[in-house]
């Protein structure tokens, strides 16, 4: 579903969805983009698809007060107290 | 969302030494500081607190052995993150071995309460969270890694590269590779549906 005369614009599209959204794309690569996404429904959607997933995928953000264990060090205290040699030397 | 800090660069170099020299509260100290995050991002990238308290034991003990090696090229918070990465791919090819696998459940996830005041919305954002844990859950590990390290985490193309241990190029293809195979998952409408 290219534009026509730019038949590798959709293929190109697709692939750059995902540097779009990030806006990791250089000033001319992102306004081909967005040239071809004013006329191809798919890549329109994609755009919109992308960036959902990614708000999505950023709101599981939520994990404060979320504590490790107390355990976490055991095995490095057990290693110190095993009188195993510097970690310089490791 | 920016890496936690240590202390100042300073303090963060002094503990670094005296660790080096074989200080263990010195060690402790420095890593704590990343303790709670580590935890963290194990449990996203394990879904299974049992499992990410054991791989972040294993974590911490391999820092330690390995902390006369590290020469401050990198930050100490992304020197630790990668061995963080490196050790939940270890414990997921383990896993991979056995059986029965086990899922990210929203508790691991801990994706937010959808919105409790519109029946449907909340219909949607819990399919959509389900949807999204088992997405996840489902990707191979390099990919997984990519999407939490950039997506959930919050790091930049940079630090997620370098701790995923790939230029930035290539962590740039696996970051859209995770997402296309997340977004065939799921499916648009219901991304854009709920998520949006």
């Amino acid at each position: 579903m290219g534009v026509p005369g730019r038949a590798d614009d959709h293929r190109w599209s697709q692939q750059h969805l995902s540097h779009y959204v990030d806006a990791d794309l250089r000033p001319r690569a992102r306004r081909r983009l967005d040239r071809h996404a004013r006329d191809c429904v798919d890549c329109g959607r994609g755009i919109r698809a992308m960036r959902a997933l990614v708000y999505s995928v950023q709101a599981l953000d939520g994990l404060a007060g979320v504590r490790a264990p107390a355990t976490i060090f055991d095995r490095v205290r057990a290693a110190g107290a095993s009188g195993s040699p510097s970690p310089r030397g490791a | 969302m920016t890496p936690p800090s240590g202390g100042t660069p300073a303090t963060e170099a002094a503990l670094v030494a005296r660790a080096q020299a074989g200080d263990v509260g010195a060690f402790e100290q420095l890593s704590g500081a990343y303790a709670d995050r580590l935890y963290m991002l194990l449990l996203r990238l394990l879904g299974d607190r049992d499992e990410a308290g054991d791989v972040a034991q294993e974590v911490m003990l391999r820092a330690w052995q390995g902390i006369g090696r590290f020469q401050g090229r990198s930050s100490y918070f992304t020197w630790l993150y990668r061995i963080a990465v490196n050790e939940a791919n270890r414990a997921l090819e383990k896993r991979a071995r056995q059986p029965a696998g086990v899922s990210l459940g929203p508790e691991e996830l801990q994706l937010p309460a959808p919105p409790a005041d519109d029946p449907s919305r909340q219909a949607e954002v819990s399919e959509l969270r389900l949807a999204l844990g088992q997405a996840l859950a489902e990707l191979p590990p390099a990919l997984r890694a990519a999407i939490v390290l950039r997506d959930v985490e919050g790091l930049s193309t940079q630090e997620a590269a370098e701790i995923a241990g790939v230029s930035q190029a290539a962590f740039k293809s696996r970051l859209h590779q995770a997402r296309l195979r997340v977004r065939a998952a799921i499916g648009d409408e219901a991304l854009v549906t709920a998520g949006g």
